[in-house]
């Protein structure tokens, strides 16, 4: 091997290695203080005088979008906390599907975030003071990976159920259709 | 000499070996004859029981028609000849999507009709023509119950008792709303949503008392029946279906028909320590009364967690039925349709209470029942000791009902096991038949039962307690039985102990039956159509396609002008309709615990809707 | 040499502390194995030592019958008659050490087998990442006990342990009374335990299972017939109530907020069960499985920040303030 040849190879092997951390990257020590959930994130919110405002986005969640550890402690808080129960596996029960391109109280991260935390009025419980943000964060990622919209490379290729969903890295991405138009 | 002697012994030796052949080949037939004959008693038919069942004057006051749960018309005014002729009078929107299950009621020339949440209740005035509103009672439950309720938001009927009318709210209430004015006189609270508790059943009124119970046995709720007194709405007894003794009202005057059901405590030493309290057992379903023996029937619900590997032991007193004294609650007996039930199999369906024919010619009073766990049941109403149990749909979850020991016998190789899938297990969690009521016709002495035909994989997991959440621990799958159909409406006779004709359904069925003393069987289809049958044959006479889907009551009334008209509520919903009113993604087969995968293709060929329809022959 | 085996030496007698102790022969099949393992040592060093002496013996011989084993005289390619006679020798010794081995293991088993007749007391054990979940069932199911990361036996008792696993691949390990059993999600294994000696012992998973397997021990405690009735019995009794403002404060906060999600309390409204058992958390002897030791200044350290101690483990660090804090480890330590 030239040392040319070696010296690329070693560029490509830090690369490749530095580029996958974020996926796996694991918080133990996450913030447990501080409200990191948006508070009044309601779906599409007028902002009379302010339009910029509705293009906001928490910036939190996209670190827990990609992230295969949240990811897969979020769906394991999904089946612990019973979410399972009202939501099934994406396929909804007592509570709406997941999996779809519906979105009563908004699809995005941080308004799924929201909804778990503060609860909703047609039955969903409120979370706030069941679960940690962090916590809350990591099902919200994963209630995400449901409906398809995060890295196929962060989910996990096999549900530990007999559900016989396809498994998520084979999930196809629906698009998240503004809440409004299903408000009851 | 000596051979006409050895040929005449021959001869007689032969004629009585003969003889002998035929005596014993016609003692075993009479046998078998003898045990069919101990329960055809010379072919006689079953009858409504008396007491329980009055004339008819007309009118449907309760959802059953009578105390004895029969769902029988006795009027004559349509027949197979002219059902074909049958339209629509009048119809009327309620205004709401939720599944529509509750039976209008008809008083003199007033129609109550009792919606799913927000459980509105509209007068409407029969002698008028189109039926206009008299008054509107809006009683405004919590939004957040349609949260805890597992299976719809629905209503299953208002009792129509002395001027007034007897509900339960989604969110726990239990009010009583004058039936003149629609004011409401008294609400009491009976039940929490932040346990995950709910109330969908019809009141029953008997004897000055409202006895209502509570729904929730998929959210770790430990089940009751309460009696409130009719004029106050005051709590006058509380009987628990988990427990010890003194909370389940069991005392000096409980015999239980089996040993199985006997003990001191059992309601907690059947379980593991504290699991009583989250155990289940609820009581939404239907209740019978005998005026006569002063007794009211009922059963109780599955046992929580679906998982039964987190709860060893009978768990009682859930997955049973209960004969209990009208006045002060007390148990008379107990009998478990299925101890530590494995497959969500409820007991709480309809209890026919008939008058049996026995073999002396005298008359047993009884009760019969077509039970979720895919067995008929009759038994003694007076002591519940089982007279037959048969199964009238395909079943390879148990194996029989041991009638020595009143126990039933599961199949260990379909017992669902932590982390594994087991297959093919029929009935499916919905059971051969679940709350929809049967109808029974003294005239033909069949029970007409509309049912399903559901197989089930089933895989349990370890369920977590959190009130207000859940209890369940199982992810589900459901599909059609053998034969492909997924529904089937039968017509049973309980005496024969067989069945008459069947007719296959595609769709589950999900709505109860309506006889009639002219001869006439009506039911609905989940896809919405209301169809009349002839009761002693099952063929078609005539059907009519509703808006939505059927899966209330149809009754059957006399209205002010003397014409007999039928009513049917048209909305579908309900735990079969679930993927209609909560738009849910069948992609995942185990959602609306399990049953998407049954009714993948049910939002193509109905939509939600809350209407009813009334028929009768044109003028 | 020696400062070499100085070295080696300690760290080879790290193995027989002994509470954890593979060589302790405290339980019946444990004591089989140590019976096993010293006949096996035995042979294997004695034929160890012989092949030894032989290999020397060879390096140093001089060759004697160089004359007469040549090409020459046509016999280079037979042996000497002693070396001959030695591997014959050496072959029906092997023959007879294989053959003691091989009796004295079917021995072993066939004893280890009889241990599991009958079984006296039933238990399963499921793990979980990372701690035990302990279930004692009796024929009276309303009598059975739950509790996690400990196991009481009584001394001389039959125990039947049924494992099953709730997510990965665990094994079970308490190297005094008896070898490894996997614990493998999906799956029924078991393995039976005669404890002889009282005393106490820890146990480990021995299959590494996640970040935390390290910190995945089971405290064992093995205890005569009567004690083992009266620690039942107290076991069977609902959670403690709480006796000082202080700790109605904390059971008021662990029975309705974060806690009651995950862990249950005997008796009250806290009936969760994906985190262990706390009915009587405060009679054991260790916390989280072995991490730390059971004592006030641990359950602070481990109620305020789990993630410090035990990092990756699914009790998440919720943040309480210093209130909230002394109410909790107040109730906690009311646990007994």
């Amino acid at each position: 091997m030239s040392s040319r040849f070696r010296n690329s190879c070693a560029i490509l092997a830090v690369a490749v290695l530095l580029g996958a951390c974020d996926r796996e990257e694991r918080q133990s020590r996450a913030k447990p203080l501080g409200e990191t959930v948006p508070a009044a994130a309601s779906p599409d919110t007028i902002y009379p005088g302010d339009p910029s405002r509705a293009r906001y986005v928490d910036a939190r969640g996209a670190s827990y979008e990609g992230n295969a550890f949240a990811i897969a402690q979020g769906q394991q808080l999904y089946n612990w906390m019973n979410c399972v129960g009202c939501h099934a596996h994406g396929g909804g029960g007592m509570g709406p599907a997941l999996m779809d391109e519906k979105w009563r109280y908004g699809g995005r991260i941080d308004q799924i975030a929201a909804s778990i935390y503060q609860g909703r009025p047609n039955g969903m419980p409120a979370w706030r003071s069941k679960l940690t943000e962090d916590q809350i964060w990591q099902i919200a990622a994963y209630v995400r990976s449901l409906s398809g919209q995060v890295r196929k490379d962060a989910v996990s290729a096999r549900a530990d159920s007999v559900s016989n969903t396809p498994p998520q890295t084979q999930t196809v991405r629906q698009p998240v259709r503004p809440a409004d138009s299903d408000q009851q | 000499m000596r051979r006409t002697t050895i040929s005449i012994v021959a001869i007689v030796a032969l004629v009585l070996a003969v003889s002998l052949l035929v005596w014993a080949l016609g003692a075993s037939r009479e046998r078998s004859a003898a045990t069919a004959d101990e329960s055809s008693g010379n072919s006689a038919k079953a009858i409504a029981a008396a007491d329980a069942s009055p004339p008819d004057d007309g009118n449907w006051t309760m959802p059953g028609k009578d105390y004895a749960s029969t769902r029988f018309s006795a009027l004559r005014q349509l027949t197979p000849r002219n059902v074909g002729k049958l339209q629509v009078a009048f119809t009327f929107s309620t205004g709401t999507t939720e599944g529509f299950e509750a039976p209008p009621l008809v008083v003199g020339s007033t129609m109550f009709v009792v919606t799913p949440w927000p459980n509105k209740v509209f007068a409407l005035d029969l002698a008028k023509p189109g039926a206009p509103t008299k008054w509107i009672y809006e009683p405004n439950p919590a939004a957040a119950a349609k949260g805890v309720a597992c299976c719809g938001a629905v209503n299953r009927g208002a009792f129509y008792s002395n001027g007034r009318l007897f509900l339960n709210l989604l969110d726990g209430h239990t009010v009583a709303v004058d039936a003149g004015s629609g004011k409401e006189i008294w609400r009491t609270k009976l039940a929490d949503i932040q346990k995950g508790e709910t109330m969908t059943m019809a009141p029953l009124v008997a004897e000055g008392k409202v006895l209502v119970g509570n729904s929730g046995g998929e959210m770790g709720v430990r089940g009751w029946l309460a009696a409130l007194d009719a004029g106050s709405g005051q709590l006058a007894w509380k009987a628990y279906s988990t427990g010890p003794d003194k909370d389940a009202l069991i005392g000096s005057n409980y015999r239980a028909p089996y040993a199985q059901d006997r003990g001191k405590d059992l309601g907690v030493t059947s379980w593991p320590p504290e699991y009583w309290k989250i155990g289940g057992g609820t009581v939404w379903g239907w209740i019978s009364y005998d005026p006569k023996l002063k007794l009211i029937y009922y059963g109780t619900s599955n046992p929580g967690p679906w998982n039964a590997e987190q709860r060893p032991g009978d768990n009682k007193w859930t997955a049973g039925v209960f004969a209990r004294d009208v006045a002060t609650g007390q148990a008379r007996w107990f009998y478990q349709s299925s101890p530590h039930d494995l497959f969500d199999h409820d007991d709480i369906n309809e209890i026919v209470l008939v008058d049996w024919p026995a073999p002396n010619r005298r008359r047993i009073p009884a009760l019969i029942r077509p039970s979720r766990n895919g067995y008929f049941y009759v038994q003694d109403r007076r002591t519940g000791r089982i007279l037959s149990a048969d199964p009238y749909a395909y079943v390879n979850g148990y194996k029989g009902v041991d009638l020595k020991t009143g126990r039933i016998i599961p199949n260990k190789e379909k017992e669902p096991k932590k982390g594994r899938v087991v297959r093919n297990i029929c009935p499916g969690p919905p059971g051969a038949k679940d709350w929809n009521p049967s109808a029974f016709s003294p005239v033909t002495g069949l029970i007409y039962i509309p049912h399903l035909n559901l197989c089930m994989d089933m895989g349990v997991m370890n369920a977590n307690y959190i009130p207000g959440t859940p209890f369940v621990g199982a992810d589900v799958k459901m599909y059609a039985g053998p034969g492909g159909n997924r529904g089937a409406f039968s017509a049973w006779d309980p005496v024969r102990r067989r069945k008459v004709f069947e007719i296959k359904e595609d769709l589950p069925l999900w709505s109860p039956a309506l006889a009639t003393a002219g001869g006439l069987v009506f039911y609905g289809t989940m896809d919405g159509w209301l169809k009349a049958i002839d009761g002693r044959t099952g063929r078609l006479l005539w059907r009519f396609k509703t808006g939505s889907g059927i899966i209330g009551q149809p009754i059957s009334y006399r209205g002010p002008d003397g014409r007999q008209y039928i009513a049917v509520p048209s909305g579908i919903g309900g735990w079969a309709g679930r993927i209609v009113t909560g738009e849910l993604d069948a992609r995942d087969p185990t959602a609306a615990l399990g049953f998407a995968n049954a009714t993948k293709d049910l939002p193509q060929r109905v939509s939600k809707g809350g209407m009813v329809y009334v028929f009768a022959l044109p003028q | 040499m020696s400062r070499v085996a100085a070295l080696i030496l300690p760290l080879a007698l790290c193995g027989c502390a002994g509470f954890q102790n593979a060589l302790g022969g405290d339980g019946g099949e444990g004591a089989n194995f140590v019976r096993l393992f010293v006949l096996f040592t035995a042979v294997c060093t004695f034929m160890y030592l012989l092949v030894m002496a032989g290999l020397f013996a060879a390096v140093l011989r001089r060759r004697r019958n160089a004359d007469e084993l040549t090409v020459d005289t046509g016999k280079h390619h037979e042996s000497a008659p002693l070396v001959t006679r030695a591997l014959a020798a050496w072959a029906i010794l092997i023959g007879i050490g294989l053959m003691a081995l091989t009796v004295a293991s079917f021995f072993t088993d066939r004893s280890n087998a009889a241990i599991t007749r009958d079984p006296q007391l039933s238990v399963k054990v499921t793990g979980n990442q990372w701690w035990w979940d302990v279930q004692y069932s009796f024929a009276d199911t309303s009598k059975s006990i739950r509790t996690a990361n400990e196991l009481h036996l009584p001394v001389g008792v039959r125990a039947e342990v049924t494992l099953e696993s709730n997510d990965v691949i665990h094994s079970f390990w308490i190297p005094n009374l008896a070898g490894k059993q996997d614990l493998i999600p999906g799956r029924v294994t078991d393995i039976q335990l005669v404890p002889r000696k009282t005393g106490l012992y820890r146990g480990q998973c021995a299959e590494f299972c996640g970040v935390q397997h390290a910190h995945m021990a089971l405290d064992v405690t093995v205890e005569s017939k009567a004690e083992f009735l009266r620690w039942a019995a107290a076991q069977l009794q609902p959670a403690p109530a709480p006796r000082t403002p202080l700790e109605l404060a904390g059971y008021r906060y662990i029975t309705t907020r974060e806690c009651s999600v995950c862990h249950n309390l005997s008796g009250t409204p806290a009936s969760a069960s994906v985190g262990p058992d706390l009915t009587h958390f405060a009679s054991r002897r260790s916390i989280a499985a072995g991490t730390l030791p059971m004592n006030k200044g641990n359950l602070y350290g481990w109620v305020a920040d789990p993630q410090s101690q035990k990092p990756g483990t699914k009790m998440p660090t919720i943040g309480l303030s210093p209130d909230e804090l002394h109410a909790v480890v107040a109730y906690l330590q009311r646990l007994k």
